[in-house]
This record gives structure tokens, sequence and C-alpha cells, in this order.
């Protein structure tokens, strides 16, 4: 009897220990709402395998119009508005265009999947920190599995601007990292948002992606907490292209199908890592297949091994 | 051997123990292990902020990084003044937590991915790898906490294999 009333005990306190404290999700859809309702401009600091990069930011929430320009290097700038992303590439003299239809909304983390989120990752609270001025609270998304990698956001206390975040392996190495080393929220102008580029002799290239079943195309098996988002079709560099992204609400990884017919050389076959961002490459029924994912390397290699082609 | 760590770490083992204390730590073993688990017993008992997930795996690499020195200095027994040392030390481990934690160290995630799978090839980010992360960005939910930001890698300058 005393046994059955610890083991009902214990049952509780391991309910307890999944359920996500109300707070840390509070804090999300207070980062979110940010996020989409504020107007800012801010340089931040991007950090990854030894280097970084430093960019600025600026959005104009009343227009929903945002324009990250890279201040090293190369002055490459993006300017996404409600349906469309501009990818300006100067030393190409080239625009790069992604549209969004409305059947494929961006992106995939509403209010109600924020509570979903909880299913992979343990929400929780932080500690308080400073950073870059701002009074900062913490919210950490450990991964349930090792399919997954973990987050650290830092959000401004008063606002909710999520001011850095920290992408983190199993070992908790930070392999990724994005930090505003100045923000202003407010005062911008339409002016701020455009692009500075002279772009009118460019060429452009229109993805054209939309939405479409790629036959015979599947995974053998899906890897788990990640399900299919959307498949569609696209130009890439003036070929088709087939895209499948599977997405666990938070990560998400793509799979690209490119038909080999045509090309010269064989394509390279392995991984190739960026950051957080792994690539991995494989041939498949005389096509080319490369999965592409803020994932773990053997995430994105499970799925890249479970693609298959099916005669239909 | 337990023991003769512990009276290590208190500076009571006369020189020879203390080598041959030493000599035991280099081996993996249980003096290793005892080791790592006094030194963290002791810095709960002074709440001292604790160290990072894979701090020791992280500072050996930096270590190996560090160049070597060809011709070092001559060893000279200097009195030791403990207590300054001890919190020179210790200042100098919390600079560089508060460091490495903010730090992401090169190259980790691929050593860590060849260990999962010695099969796993490496080669050189594809020479669409921009193209590719252009595309896959936007269904990304990150960017609705992140707004733009992640966007960032597919305009930056990777190193990516040369076209043919």
């Amino acid at each position: 009897m005393r046994l059955g009333r610890a083991a009902v005990v214990l049952c509780a306190l391991a309910t307890a220990a999944h359920a996500q404290s109300p707070e840390s999700l509070a804090w999300l859809k207070k980062i979110q709402e940010a996020t989409r309702n504020l107007s800012y401009t801010g340089t931040f600091v991007y950090q990854q395998g030894g280097r970084s990069e430093t960019s600025r930011i600026t959005r104009l929430a009343s227009a929903d119009i945002e324009k990250l320009e890279v201040l090293d290097g190369l002055p490459r700038e993006l300017v996404r508005s409600k349906d469309t992303v501009r990818c300006y590439l100067p030393e190409a003299k080239v625009v790069k265009v992604e549209r969004r239809t409305p059947d494929r909304t961006f992106p995939a983390l509403l209010p109600e999947r924020i509570n979903a989120l909880a299913r992979h990752y343990d929400i929780a609270l932080g500690e308080a920190r400073r950073i870059g001025g701002f009074e900062c609270q913490s919210v950490k998304l450990t991964p349930r599995d090792d399919l997954r990698y973990g987050y650290h956001l830092y959000a401004d206390r008063s606002s909710g601007m999520l001011i850095g975040s920290v992408t983190v392996d199993a070992s908790g190495n930070a392999i990724e990292q994005f930090m505003f080393t100045q923000l202003t929220i407010g005062n911008v102008t339409p002016e701020m948002v455009k692009t500075r580029q002279a772009a009118s002799d460019w060429r452009v290239e229109d993805a054209q992606a939309a939405p479409a079943k790629l036959t015979g195309w599947t995974l053998s098996s899906e890897l788990p907490g990640f399900e299919k988002v959307v498949e569609l079709k696209r130009r890439m560099e003036s070929k088709p292209v087939g895209q499948v992204v599977y997405s666990d609400g938070l990560a998400a990884v793509s799979v690209f199908i490119e038909p080999l017919e045509g090309r010269r050389d064989p394509p390279r076959t392995g991984l190739a890592s960026l950051g957080a961002i792994h690539i991995y490459t494989r041939e498949v029924a005389n096509h080319m297949v490369t999965v592409v994912g803020e994932a773990p390397a053997a995430s994105v290699q499970r799925i890249a091994n479970a693609v298959e082609y099916r005669r239909p | 051997m337990k023991e003769r760590i512990s009276a290590l770490m208190d500076g009571e083992l006369d020189e020879r123990a203390a080598d041959e204390a030493t000599h035991a730590l280099r081996g993996e073993g249980e003096a290793l292990e005892a080791w790592r688990t006094y030194h963290l017993i002791s810095d709960a008992m002074r709440d001292t902020r604790l160290l990072s997930a894979g701090f020791t795996a992280r500072l050996a690499q930096r270590l190996a990084n560090e160049p070597t020195v060809i011709a070092p200095a001559n060893l000279r027994r200097a009195p030791v003044k403990r207590i300054a040392f001890a919190a020179a030390a210790s200042i100098a481990g919390v600079g560089l937590v508060g460091w490495l934690a903010f730090a992401p160290q090169p190259q980790t995630s691929q050593p860590v991915a060849q260990a999962q799978s010695p099969a796993m090839k490496t080669i050189p980010l594809p020479s669409a790898t921009n193209d590719y992360l252009l595309a896959h960005q936007g269904f990304s939910p990150r960017v609705s906490l992140q707004g733009m930001a992640p966007y960032v890698r597919t305009v930056a300058e990777h190193p990516v294999e040369p076209v043919k």
C-alpha cells in the first residue's frame, strides 16, 4: 500500500517535471510578439566556427519589411517583405528572389505551436544576464533527445526583443551564436529598409518556388519529431530542384532533389558543416540528394539516408 | 590512491609522494576521476561558479592549438605565496569561463560527427550552399523568434568547393 502511494507520488513528480513552466512559454510568446510587432534597427554579430561577422538588421513593423545588411566584406543585402525575400549580391549584380504564396505561409512557429515544442524540448527560464546594455532574461530549450540542438535565448526584459541566441550541442558546447551589440527600438523610416544597391540593370533570378508533389520520393523512416511541412518545386541556377521541408517546430531540415542528367562531374558526396547547419549529399536513383538542416550531423545524415525513390 | 589525491589537493604530500600522485593522474583512471570529483565537491562547497559542460574538452583543444614553446625557461623553485596564487588562479578561471561560454569553438561539430559515424566523409561546403540556405531559411521557424538574423548565413562568404 505504502509502495503504491510512493509510486503515485513519483508519477506525479515525473509528470510535473515534464510540464513546462507557464513563465517560460510566456517568454517565448513575448519574444515572438516583439520580433513581429516592434520596429528596430541594430547591429549584431554572428559567430560560428571561430569566424564572426557583423550585420545590421532593420525592421519597419507597420509595413512588415525587414532588411539585413552585411557590414563586413561584400555589402550584401536581404530585404524581406510580406510575400518576398530579395537577396542583393553586388559582386555578381544579381538579385535572387524567393516568393511566398498564400498557402506557403512562413514560418511555422505559431503561438499554439509553442506549447507543442515541449514535446521535444524542455523549456525553462535561466539566469538573468546583462548583454550589450540590456537586462536580459534567458530561456533555455534543452532537447529531450540527441536528434536536435539546444538553444539559449536571451531576451530584453522590458521589450521582449531577442538580444542573443546561442545554439548548443549535446555536450553543451556553443556551436553558433547571434548577439546584438547595439539595438534601437523605434524611429525606423521607410527609407531605412530600402536596398542601397542600384539594382535596375541587375539580373533577377526568381526561384519560382511553388508547392508541388514530388512523385515517387519518400523517406523510408522519418526522423522522430520532424514532420513534413511543405513539398515544392523551385529553380536553382536555372535547373529544376525539388524541396521537402521537415520541422520539429523549431529546427528545420530541407531535402533538395536534383536530377544528375546534364551534370559534367559526379557530385561530391559526404558531410559539410557551417555552424549549426549540416549539409549531407548523396546520390539516389540518378539524382543528387542534398539535405540541409540546423540539426546535428547524425540527424541530417539519417534523413539523407532514408531518402528513397519508388517508381510510381 | 583516492586518499593520496585528496592529500595532494590539500598540499599534504612530500615531493616524492606528490610526484607519484601526479604521475597517476596522467592515466585516465581512478586517480583522475577522484581528482575531478574532489574538485567538483570543493567547488560546490565553496559555491564557486561551475564550469560549463564540455569545458575540459574545449580547454584541451585550446591548449592543443597553442604554439609549442621550444626552449622553455628553467624552472626555478620560487617561494610560492599560496593565497595570492590561488586567488589569481580562480580569477583567471572565471574570466576564461565567461569568455568560453560565449565563444563557439571552431570545428567542434565535425569531430563529434565523425566520432558518431566513422563512415561519414567530410567534404567542403557545396558551391551552391548559399542557394540551398536561402531556399531553406524561409521555412525555419526560428525566423519568427529572431527575425531575419539567421538569413545572414545565406549571404555570408563561406569557403566553398570551387566551381568546376
